[in-house]
C-alpha cells in the first residue's frame, strides 16, 4: 500500500512470471515428473513391439509426440491448482492489468516449466527409436510450435474446469478434439522429412495455428475464468 | 434485455410459458416426426429400388444420412443457444444448449454406428480413418465434453455456461479437423474411401431421404421440448408453477 | 410369404441392415422415455420435499397437546 500508482503492465507482467517461476523452482521435483513419464513410456514401446529397427523407425516420431503430449496433460491438471486453492486467481481477475496478458504470463511460465524440458529431452527419445537424424530438426520444429499451442488451448480448459472437482478424464476428454489438428500437423511434418520430402508446409501451419491461439487463447482463458468462477 | 427484441420472444423465453408452449408442440412434433418417418422408411426399405453397385446394403443410408445430418445440425443450435446463453444470461437458451447436448450425442452415435455397419459390407472394414468418419468421431468426443462438463459443476447454471463456452470452441474446432484430416489423408494416401460416390441419386431413393431427414427434424424437437420442460421443473423446484403442476399429478 | 423373406434378407444384406435400423430405433427410443422418468423422478421428489415442509410448519404452528380432530 505504499504506492497507490497500478504498476504498470509491463511489470506487472514480469511479476507474474517470476513469480510462477519461484514457485515452480521451489517444487522442482514436480519439474522432472513429466520428462520421466515420457522417458518411461518411450521406453516401454520397444519391449511392447520388439527391437525391429524399421518398425521403431516408422513409428519414432508419432510415438514421441504423443508422449509429449501425454506428459503435458498429465501436467496441464496443475496450472492452475494451486492458485484457484489461494484465491489468487480471483485477484488477477480483480487487478487493473488486463487478466488475458497476466494469464498468457502464467502460460508461458507453465510451457517452460513442462514443455521446455520436455522438448529437450525428445530428441534422445527419438534416438532411443533410432528416428534418422535428418528429420530431428522437423520434429523439434514441430515441437517448438505444437507444444506452446497444447499449452494455451489446454489453459482454456482448465479455467473452464477451474470451478469444478479436480477430474483429470474429462479434461483429457475435452483436449483430445482440439489437439487432434496439432498432433496431425506435427507427426506430418516429422513423417515428410523421414521421406526426404519437403516438410515446411505442416509446419508453417502450426506457426499460423500458434500465432492464432497466442493472441485470442488467453483472451478465451480469462473469460472461461470468469465463466467457472463466477459465483 | 434490449428492446428490439419483440414482446412475445420475452414471454416465451419466460419458463412457465415456454413449458406450457412446449407441452403444446411436443404431440404434434412426434406424431408428425412418426408419420413423416414411417412414410419416408417405406419410401426407402419397399418402394425404392436396389442400388445397381451396393445392391440393398445402400438402404442403411435413409437412416445414416439423416442421423450425420441431425449431429451436425444440433451441434450448431447448441452453439447458437450457447452463445445466446452467454451473451444473454438467458436462463432459456442454457436449458436448450444443454437438453440438446444429450439428443446430437444420440444421432452422432447412430450415424458412427450405422456407418459402420454400411462399411463392413461395403468396404471389407469397420472402420477407416477418412475425414468424414474422423470428424463425426471428434463430434461425438466434443458432445461427451460438454455433457462431461455440464455435470462436472454442482450449480447448474454455471454448468450450463462453461459447457456453452466449451460448445462454442467446438464449432471452431470442427472444421479444422475436418480439413487437417483430409491434409493428412493426402499425405499418407491411405485407404480414402467415397461412399457418396454417386453424386447423382435416383428420385426414387432421394425422396426417402428427404423425408426421414424431415423427420429427424420434428423428432428432435419433439425430444428437446420432452426435455427442456423437464429441466425446467428441476431449476425451478422451488417456485409456484412448479408447485402446482406437482400437486396436479399427484396421483391417489 | 417368400416376398417377405426376400424382404427381410435385404438381398444377402439382412444382417447389416437391420442392426442399424434396431440401433437407431433403441437409442431414439430410449431417448424419448428418458425424460419422461426424469419427470416422474423431480416431481415425486418435489412433493416428497414439500409434503415435509408442510408437516414442519404444521407441527411449529400447533401446540403439542392439542391434536387436531377431523
Amino acid at each position: 500500500m505504499a504506492e497507490r500508482v497500478p504498476a504498470t503492465v509491463t511489470t506487472a507482467c514480469a511479476a507474474m512470471l517470476r513469480r510462477d517461476l519461484l514457485l515452480a523452482w521451489r517444487q522442482r521435483g514436480d519439474l522432472a515428473m513429466p520428462v520421466l513419464y515420457a522417458v518411461i513410456v518411450t521406453v516401454l514401446f520397444p519391449f511392447a513391439l520388439g527391437p525391429d529397427l524399421a518398425l521403431l523407425q516408422r513409428i519414432a516420431g508419432g510415438v514421441v509426440l504423443v508422449t509429449v503430449l501425454l506428459a503435458m496433460l498429465l501436467a496441464l491438471d496443475a496450472m492452475f491448482a494451486s492458485d484457484i486453492e489461494d484465491g489468487s486467481l480471483e485477484q488477477l481477475l480483480l487487478a487493473p492489468q488486463p487478466p488475458a496478458l497476466l494469464l498468457g504470463m502464467k502460460i508461458l511460465a507453465h510451457w517452460l516449466t513442462t514443455a521446455l524440458p520436455l522438448i529437450v529431452i525428445a530428441p534422445v527419445l527419438a534416438g532411443m527409436l533410432h528416428l534418422p537424424t535428418a528429420a530431428m530438426p522437423a520434429l523439434v520444429l514441430a515441437l517448438l510450435f505444437a507444444t506452446p499451442l497444447l499449452s494455451l488451448l489446454g489453459a482454456v480448459l482448465v479455467a473452464l474446469t477451474a470451478g469444478t472437482r479436480r477430474s483429470g478424464m474429462l479434461l483429457a476428454l475435452m483436449l483430445l478434439p482440439l489437439c487432434v489438428p496439432v498432433v496431425i500437423f506435427a507427426a506430418g511434418a516429422v513423417a515428410a522429412a523421414q521421406q526426404g520430402l519437403p516438410w515446411l508446409a505442416p509446419i508453417a501451419w502450426l506457426a499460423a495455428a500458434f500465432i492464432l491461439t497466442v493472441v485470442l487463447a488467453p483472451l478465451a482463458c480469462a473469460a472461461a475464468l470468469r465463466i467457472a468462477l463466477d459465483s | 434485455m434490449s428492446t428490439w427484441i419483440p414482446l412475445w420472444m420475452h414471454k416465451l423465453a419466460s419458463p412457465p410459458t415456454f413449458y406450457r408452449v412446449a407441452g403444446a408442440i411436443r404431440p404434434w412434433a412426434l406424431a408428425l416426426a412418426l408419420l413423416l418417418g414411417a412414410i419416408g422408411l417405406y419410401g426407402g426399405l419397399v418402394l425404392a429400388p436396389p442400388d445397381y453397385q451396393q445392391g440393398d446394403a445402400y438402404r442403411i443410408i435413409f437412416i445414416h444420412v439423416p442421423s450425420a445430418w441431425m449431429s451436425m445440425f444440433i451441434y450448431a443450435v447448441m452453439g447458437v443457444a450457447g452463445f445466446v446463453a452467454l451473451i444473454w444470461r438467458l436462463k432459456l437458451a442454457e436449458v436448450v444448449a444443454m437438453q440438446s447436448a444429450p439428443i446430437g450425442a444420440a444421432f452422432t452415435a447412430i450415424t458412427l454406428a450405422s456407418g459402420s455397419l454400411w462399411g463392413k459390407p461395403m468396404w471389407g472394414t469397420w472402420w477407416t480413418w477418412d475425414a468424414r468418419l474422423t470428424s463425426e468421431l471428434v463430434l461425438l468426443f466434443l458432445y461427451l465434453g460438454v455433457i462431461g462438463l455440464y455435470h462436472a459443476f454442482e450449480d447448474r447454471r454455471q454448468g450450463a455456461r462453461a459447457a456453452s463456452f466449451l460448445a462454442i470452441i467446438g464449432v471452431i474446432n470442427v472444421p479444422i479437423v475436418h480439413f487437417s484430416v483430409v491434409w493428412w489423408n493426402t499425405l499418407h494416401q491411405g485407404s480414402t474411401v467415397n461412399v457418396f460416390g454417386h453424386s447423382k441419386m435416383a428420385w426414387d431413393m432421394l425422396w426417402p431421404l428427404l423425408v426421414v431427414t424431415l423427420a429427424t427434424k420434428f423428432y428432435y424437437a419433439a425430444s428437446l421440448c420432452a426435455r427442456a420442460r423437464t429441466d425446467l421443473l428441476d431449476l425451478e423446484g422451488g417456485k409456484d408453477w412448479v408447485r402446482k403442476i406437482a400437486d396436479a399429478e399427484a396421483r391417489p | 410369404m417368400s416376398s417377405l423373406h426376400e424382404f427381410l434378407s435385404m438381398g444377402g444384406y439382412g444382417a447389416y441392415v437391420w442392426p442399424a435400423y434396431a440401433l437407431f430405433f433403441a437409442i431414439l427410443i430410449a431417448d424419448s422415455l428418458a425424460p419422461g422418468l426424469r419427470r416422474r423422478r423431480i416431481l415425486r421428489e418435489l412433493r416428497a420435499r414439500l409434503a415435509r415442509h408442510a408437516a414442519r410448519t404444521v407441527r411449529a404452528a400447533e401446540p403439542p397437546s392439542s391434536p387436531s380432530s377431523p
